[in-house]
């Protein structure tokens, strides 16, 4: 018992944890003060026991995690195809269970599940990770993520799904995918981007593909075959794109340009600009939000608390959350660097990664530079599995923090 | 690439996105702020709820029973209500100001921007003072409602049950959040078993305000607009000439009369007297008239259909005789001395008459007691509570409206229970035996009895309704309620009801109801009453051939089961088998001195 209490608990991650919670509580009583609907405490009391449940987690030796992974894996593969039998429909999609009053979704359960069997996988090379060079182990790495995500995207929930798959280049990367690889497996994204907005766009993002290609200098003819590759998904996007309903086009277009369709999915993200930017330097003040206060934008307290932060407590306030958001992805990342456990190392970069898919999407939805994609902003929106789902996470990575001496 | 490199890859990755949210940040909240903040000015909706009118209930025959009117709500959106007219507004509605303050205050479930009802049912009077000075009372408003109208000249309380506002007890307790203060909702009755249906599905309509709270106009012309789903219609079994016919009959006795079509279960016209008017339920809810009802030493709010357990008398031999057939104790045939009195232990049991030998066919036709007394010893406790339990008794029917008791039928436990084991002895069977005693049942388990009789064991859940409308789709949705059989041989169902068809036809208890035209079967039945004049029971069905009406009349204090049971139910069941306007052609001649 030599170890000062810095040594054994994650000080950092758990004080900035907390603060970022905090923060979520005052913004989901602010956005349900005028509604009198009870969410505020209902998030307060499971905010207390998962902060408990959290710091439980962080003591848990890595080795119990590592071995019982790949069972919780597949018990919530078997949850995600019981709810697509017996799940309760909530606005169209079959994803929760009803447990007394409360809603409780295997996917966020399935997330972490994921996460820890796949870091498992991967930490079992020989004094190593796996060499996802190889293409027999890349692949197997990539059926442990997609299994569920079909399963997800099944219920159906797009936005889920998506998150499920934002981990796996990140986790990818940092057990050694080579860039070049890495690179060529996110070329296409780029070419489908400059079709989107035109055939001009796409001789450039394909120009732009052929540029990186030869910085790599590698195999010429792979960097031929990905380019043609590339020019066909282009080319067929934008043929394919032509033939879709023009309602449907629209769907798309405002994606990028909400003013083209302000009363379908351009409408919530028209009203949140104008709320985050009628918020100024300073903001509104607390519970002062004309926008929010009047409830202009439905579900506030969910997907879209983020416009409570911006209208109420301005540039500085936003800005304040960001950093914090940064600071726990920063130090996730920082764990998985300086533990010695490649299981919790892996897990960490998983962590981090949904953290930030999570952030850019939610907070770029609601500042309109991206698309309106139905996730929650980590440990601030309303909603008690994903809550409960992020502070595991983050018990797991002070674990991490923990045991960075154990291998 | 090292992991120190990867990490160094990472950061900087997290850093552009970084920066890129603050630029963006930075671009609409410092560079664009006057902009967006002019925008969010006019922008505020303000949302008005629509409620639906609810969906109106039908006889049998496309006759509407209950219906809607339109009505005036005076509406407060407190964000807007200047407090300084807070007496003058509180005097034209009759609230006292403190009441109507703390309503603003405490006003549930939606928020300060959109309007409140304050008051329902206002005297159009009141809506065109709030309509002139509309401009100097900011924030009173006024909406249109439906309201209930009931458009027959009977009243039909207890089943159609009234929708009223909805309580603060209602309100915290509901499941979710669907009803709001100043919502109205199904109480009691029909109105409250089939709420769900009724009350449709409220709609929104969202009007632009700036951040005063002044109106813009709609919201893009509308087209946000969320359209209430109107309530469901009922199509109920209930006739409405028989349900009038029979309120009249009824006069001003207390009592009941339920008659159902034996052959679904559906109720044909459904009493309980004294009664209410609804129609004081309708739009305010008065509580002077509320209370009135409640403390009335006369209980009109007690539903005496489903809620009453009387002891049957004579009506109960019927069942006696089926559970002695049952366990061979009779045969249909056979007969049992009936000598005018009977003794068990040192007490003497009185009958109104000796009848000598007879099968169980004439028991029920003179309704011999002594019979019963020996059927009641021979059958035992435990075969009167199986057979009581198989014809709907000791139990709920399922009637489709609420608070239904289960009455009570006794068994060993019970008796076990209520004196201690072997402190009783079967004696308790001899008065039970005729229907008299500790048992309770209720006019309506009593109907479902009488119907099952009739159709040789087939027993139907009661039930109103026989459909339900919906009045966004005109579709129509078959209700399903429960049939079971009594499986019993016909020998003997055909024993109890030739019993019945001569209780009328024969010489039996109900000789004065004998009508030309129709076969007419029944029993009479007289409940002692301890504390007062016996109770006046008759069940019956007709025709004898091809039963189409079963009925149940029950009188409170009206003494002999054939001198006011037999004459309203036979001109009942005349009336429903002859048409509207049919009245009995023989003479209903009240018999002096009654007969049980």
């Amino acid at each position: 018992m030599n170890k000062s209490i810095f040594e054994r608990i994650d000080l950092m991650l758990l004080i900035v944890t907390i603060a970022v919670i905090i923060c979520g509580l005052l913004a989901i009583f602010s956005a349900t003060y005028t509604s009198g609907a009870d969410y505020f405490s209902k998030q307060l009391y499971f905010s207390v026991i998962g902060i408990i449940f959290m710091i439980g987690i962080s003591f848990v030796p890595p080795r119990i995690i590592a071995r019982s992974s790949y069972i919780i894996y597949l018990l919530s593969i078997v949850l995600l195809v019981v709810v697509l039998i017996i799940g309760k429909k909530i606005s169209g999609s079959r994803s929760w269970f009803s447990m007394g009053g409360f809603g409780i979704q295997p996917s966020e359960f399935a997330k972490i599940a994921t996460i820890l069997a796949l870091a498992n996988f991967l930490s079992q090379g020989e004094d190593a990770f796996r060499n996802v060079n190889r293409f027999p182990e890349f692949l197997k790495a990539c059926a442990i993520v997609l299994i569920p995500v079909l399963l997800i995207m099944k219920q159906p929930d797009m936005g889920t799904s998506l998150v499920f798959l934002s981990m796996i280049l990140p986790v990818l990367f940092w057990v050694g995918l080579s860039p070049y690889v890495l690179f060529i497996i996110i070329t296409p994204v780029i070419a489908v981007l400059g079709a989107f907005f035109g055939i001009n766009y796409l001789i450039g993002a394909i120009v732009l593909i052929g540029l990186i290609l030869l910085m790599f200098k590698k195999n010429a003819f792979v960097a031929a075959v990905v380019i043609v590759l590339n020019i066909a998904i282009g080319y067929s996007f934008d043929t394919l794109y032509h033939k879709l309903q023009p309602y449907q086009q629209k769907r798309i277009t405002a994606v990028f340009d909400p003013s083209t369709d302000p009363l379908g999915s351009g409408y919530n993200v028209i009203q949140s600009k104008v709320a985050i930017g009628s918020g100024g330097l300073f903001g509104k003040g607390f519970l002062q939000g004309t926008q929010t206060q009047l409830k202009f934008i439905p579900e506030q307290w969910t997907d879209f608390i983020f416009c409570m932060i911006g209208e109420e407590f301005g540039f500085v306030g936003s800005i304040l959350i960001l950093t914090l958001y940064m600071i726990i992805i920063f130090k996730l990342v920082n764990n998985a660097y300086m533990t010695k456990n490649r299981f919790l190392s892996v897990a960490c970069i998983g962590f981090a990664s949904i953290v930030l898919f999570h952030l850019v999407i939610n907070v770029g939805m609601t500042i309109g530079i991206m698309p309106v994609i139905g996730i929650p902003l980590p440990m601030m929106s309303y909603g008690l599995s994903s809550l409960l789902s992020f502070l595991v996470m983050m018990g797991i990575a002070m674990s991490a923090y923990r045991y960075r001496n154990q291998y | 690439m090292d992991i120190e490199k990867r990490k160094f890859f990472i950061y900087t990755v997290c850093s552009i996105i970084f920066a890129l949210f603050v630029v963006r940040l930075a671009y609409l909240q410092l560079f664009n702020k006057e902009e967006l903040a002019k925008e969010s000015d006019k922008n505020a909706v303000k949302t008005i709820t629509v409620t639906p009118p609810r969906g109106l209930m039908y006889d049998r025959n496309g006759h509407v029973l209950v219906d809607n009117k339109p009505s005036y709500t005076v509406t407060i959106t407190p964000s807007q209500f200047d407090k300084n007219n807070l007496n003058e507004v509180a005097g034209i509605l009759e609230i006292p100001p403190d009441e109507l303050l703390e309503n603003l205050k405490s006003f549930k479930g939606t928020n300060r921007f959109n309007p409140a009802k304050i008051k329902r049912d206002v005297d159009f009077k009141v809506i065109s003072f709030i309509a002139e000075n509309r401009d100097r009372l900011l924030g009173v408003d006024y909406q249109t409602d439906a309201i209930r109208f009931y458009p027959n000249n009977f009243r039909g309380s207890h089943a159609f049950g009234y929708a009223s506002e909805i309580s603060e007890k209602g309100l915290s307790k509901q499941i979710g959040d669907y009803y709001k203060q100043g919502d109205v909702v199904g109480s009691n009755g029909l109105e409250s078993t089939y709420e769900p249906y009724l009350r449709g599905v409220k709609g929104y309509d969202f009007i632009t305000v700036d951040v005063k709270g002044r109106e813009l106009g709609s919201l893009n012309d509308g087209k946000n607009d969320i359209p209430p789903v109107n309530g469901s219609d009922l199509i109920l079994g209930m006739d409405r000439d028989l349900q009038e016919y029979a309120e009249k009959l009824m006069g001003d006795s207390r009592g009941a009369i339920i008659a159902v079509d034996p052959r679904t279960g559906e109720i044909l016209c459904f009493v309980s007297k004294p009664d209410f008017d609804l129609s004081s339920f309708a739009g305010k809810t008065d509580h002077k008239v509320f209370s009135a009802l409640l403390n009335d030493p006369e209980k009109p709010l007690f539903n005496r259909v489903v809620q009453t357990k009387y002891p049957p008398g004579s009506t109960w031999k019927m069942l006696m005789s089926m559970a002695a057939m049952g366990e061979g104790i009779l045969t249909p045939t056979s007969t049992v001395a009936c000598n005018g009195s009977f003794s068990y232990g040192n007490r003497s049991f009185a009958d109104h008459g000796a009848y000598g030998n007879i099968n169980v066919t004439r028991a029920i036709e003179v309704s011999a007691n002594v019979f019963y007394y020996k059927m009641g010893l021979a059958v035992g406790i435990d075969n009167y509570y199986k057979y009581g339990k198989l014809f709907g008794f000791g139990q709920k029917t399922g009637i489709d409206i609420p608070n239904e008791t289960s009455g009570l039928l006794p068994s060993q436990q019970y008796f076990d229970k209520r004196y201690g084991e072997n402190k009783w002895t079967q004696g308790l069977l001899v008065s039970l035996g005729i229907g008299q005693g500790e048992l309770g049942v209720s006019p309506v388990q009593m109907v479902a009895y009488t119907a099952a009789l009739a159709m040789n064991g087939l027993y139907c859940q009661p039930h109103f309704v026989t459909k339900i409308r919906s009045n966004s789709t005109g579709l129509e949705e078959d209700v399903k309620f429960e049939q079971r059989r009594i499986d019993m041989p016909q020998a003997y169902y055909d024993a109890v009801k030739k019993g019945m068809f001569l209780v009328v036809n024969g010489n039996g208890t109900a000789g004065n109801i004998k009508s030309s035209e129709f076969t007419l079967c029944g029993k009479t039945g007289t409940a002692q009453n301890s504390s007062g004049k016996n109770h006046s029971w008759f069940v019956g069905f007709a025709p004898f051939d091809d039963p189409k009406i079963a009925i149940c009349v029950m009188g409170e204090n009206e003494g002999w089961g054939s001198s006011f049971g037999a004459p309203v139910a036979g001109a009942l069941m005349v009336r429903y088998l002859g048409g509207p306007g049919k009245t009995f052609d023989g003479d209903i001649k009240s018999v002096a001195g009654g007969q049980d």
